[in-house]
């Protein structure tokens, strides 16, 4: 961090001259990878969802025998009726659940790790990251293991369980690094001006925090969106969300052209919210920080 | 692991070339515990070659690898629908016979497939039928039929077994129960029937625990389901963990008797294959008896193969859920791809069924 700012050193004329041709050059691995892998994909997507699906899977070719096969069709099904309008709201609803529970469990742990003394948090961090050893899908059968006695085993809350034990470390982890940053001092201060615990806590802690819970939720919100297994194995009749639509499209009804409509759909829907969420969020921060 | 295949395609290449015997690799794209180590190890003394094994647990998987350009495979072992997607595809190549003299074997109710008639690219290995498993013990303190596919499309008896019946979460499979016990073929074309088998499944849904493809065979052996729509094989497999575990109850299975699902799974060629002589030397290998029970010992697959019937275990050969008697063999029916447009129709119907 401290590195990378060039205005704490000496200048030196040659590196000036030279800093325009290294930015470019470190700049150009991440954004190539972001071409080739976010790009070029989504491109392929839009076109595929403008062909049609083949006979025996694949899609028929957007040029042939000299006639151009592209069509509207596959958005035009989508917005048919309201069936899978409905499914997109619903799983924004679970996505938006789970990470309000994320959140509500993973501040205190988050905001205790960062106060308990310095010898012991690594060991605690450890902690929260040792269940990434064991196998997704294995710790997603304990579970099956667990919620069978209870009744609880193939229903919306069990989807919901699932979802909160798998993400939860994705929000303990930037809510860490955050609060572990604040200057106590701060705390001492609003103190010795006679400010509660209360006060103290809504009026510093959690206005500089704010960067951590975005960053927390975006990283839970979104993987939330398109996890397909753990509804497939917790979820009961009615728990299918996008994930699981799309994978089928793609898999079992090998209809390419609905399958990337759908994910299509899904990336704008994740973009739009997230401009918006990042617009909701500047002035309070702004304000405050 | 495409890395790791070119790499070694480029090594055996190199030790052909330089005239070694390490350049004999038979390469089997196959299904999970499809074939025994015993057996496995029995055919690398016979060829004196190697046998390498990649493993797909469904045909989309395998499907879907294909088509993203993985080559070397010398054998698949699709099911019918997907033999005929290879074949659509040009992707396969045709089997010579006379390379083949353990062919006879095959039972002649499998010899003619719509996919591949007269076996010109196809060697049928393992079947298996799409079954209800249930909890004998249970059902018959509760007095229910065990015999149709009522069990989990009657309200009358489904009062009994609310949150105690799964079904597979397969479109294909599930509407196609369906369309079985409302009396129609599983390759209707008339979607006033298939809406009629939507229907019938949104009624009786409420009384389903859930969709699943292999959750079943655990809760079927622990207790937890006594009613499960799938695979034969899996409910031998539940059947034997239950008897295993010394539960007080037993699992049963069988063919409703309005008919059901059946797959087939067969040796094809697939057209990048390098060892064609190894590959017809393996099939005619598996086509001996003694190896070709292998399958149905192991998994308790049914079987294609007259000649293996002695060697099968006698509880797996006698067992009228994994080998259809004559007259239920003739209501099964394998499932064949729609066009893309009924696809599309029928998917719709699938993610009403899931919403609602």
């Amino acid at each position: 961090m401290t590195e990378s700012q060039p205005s704490n050193r000496p200048r030196d004329p040659a590196q000036t001259r030279r800093a325009p041709l290294t930015r470019w050059l470190v700049s150009l691995p991440p954004t190539l990878f972001l071409l080739t892998f976010f790009l070029a994909p989504a491109l392929l997507m839009v076109g595929a969802s403008l062909q049609q699906p083949g006979d025996f899977g694949g899609l028929v070719p957007a040029l042939e025998n000299g006639r151009l096969t592209l069509s509207l069709d596959t958005y035009r099904f989508f917005f048919s009726d309201w069936i899978y309008a409905e499914i997109f709201l619903r799983s924004f609803l679970v996505a938006a659940a789970t990470t309000l529970l994320c959140l509500l469990l993973a501040y205190p742990l988050a905001w205790l790790i960062a106060r308990s003394h310095r010898r012991h948090r690594d060991l605690l961090v450890l902690l929260v990251l040792l269940p990434f050893a064991s196998n997704f899908l294995i710790r997603i059968y304990a579970w099956i293991i667990l919620l069978g006695p209870f009744d609880l085993l193939y229903t919306p809350w069990a989807v919901i369980t699932g979802m909160v034990y798998v993400h939860l470390p994705f929000m303990i982890l930037p809510l860490y690094t955050n609060l572990e940053q604040h200057d106590p001092a701060l705390l001492e201060a609003a103190q010795d001006l006679g400010a509660g615990a209360a006060t103290r806590f809504w009026r510093i802690t959690l206005p500089l925090s704010l960067p951590g819970i975005w960053s927390g939720s975006a990283l839970v919100f979104i993987p939330v969106l398109g996890m397909f297994a753990i509804p497939e194995l917790l979820g009961g009749t009615r728990d299918i969300l996008i994930g699981n639509l799309i994978k089928e499209q793609f898999l079992d009804n090998r209809d390419w052209p609905l399958g990337s409509t759908l994910s299509l759909l899904l990336t704008v829907g994740v973009l739009l919210l997230a401009g918006l969420a990042a617009r909701a969020a500047r002035p309070w921060r702004g304000g405050t920080a | 692991m495409n890395a790791w295949r070119a790499t070694l395609i480029v090594l055996s290449l190199t030790l052909m070339v330089s005239g070694s015997h390490a350049a004999d690799v038979l390469h089997l794209y196959i299904w999970n515990t499809y074939l025994s180590e015993e057996t496995a190890a029995r055919f690398e003394a016979r060829c004196g070659c190697r046998l390498k094994q990649d493993f797909y647990s469904d045909n989309e998987e395998m499907l879907a690898k294909l088509e993203a350009g993985a080559i070397g495979y010398d054998l698949l072992v699709p099911t019918g629908n997907a033999v005929e997607t290879l074949l659509r595809q040009q992707a396969l190549q045709p089997l010579d016979k006379n390379r083949l003299p353990n062919l006879g074997n095959i039972k002649a109710e499998f010899r003619n497939p719509w996919y591949d008639p007269g076996m010109r690219y196809a060697v049928p290995y393992a079947t298996t039928v799409t079954v209800l498993g249930y909890n004998a013990t249970r059902l018959s303190e509760l007095g229910l039929p065990t015999d149709s596919w009522a069990l989990i499309f009657e309200p009358r008896y489904l009062d009994k077994l609310k949150g105690k019946v799964t079904v597979l979460n397969s479109q294909r499979e599930l509407m196609g129960a369906a369309m079985k016990y409302l009396g129609y073929s599983v390759q209707e074309t008339d979607p006033a029937r298939w809406d009629e088998a939507k229907r019938l499944i949104l009624r009786t849904k409420p009384y389903w625990a859930t969709f699943s493809n292999s959750t079943y065979i655990k809760d079927l052996a622990v207790g937890t389901i006594w009613v499960a729509h799938g695979y034969s094989s899996d409910m031998y497999r539940a059947q034997q963990d239950a008897r295993d575990a010394g539960r007080p109850f037993n699992i049963a299975f069988r063919t409703p008797k309005e008919g059901a699902v059946l797959a087939v799974d067969s040796f094809v060629l697939h057209k990048s294959g390098r060892r064609p002589d190894l590959a017809h030397q393996f099939i005619n290998f598996m086509l001996d008896g003694a190896n070709a029970a292998d399958v149905s010992n192991l998994i308790g697959a049914g079987n294609p193969n007259a000649a293996a019937r002695p060697y099968i275990a006698p509880g797996i050969a006698g067992n009228p859920g994994i080998f259809p008697p004559a007259a239920d063999l003739q209501r099964l029916e394998m499932l064949r791809d729609f066009d893309p447009k009924t696809r599309r129709l029928l998917s719709r119907m699938w993610t009403e069924i899931k919403v609602r």
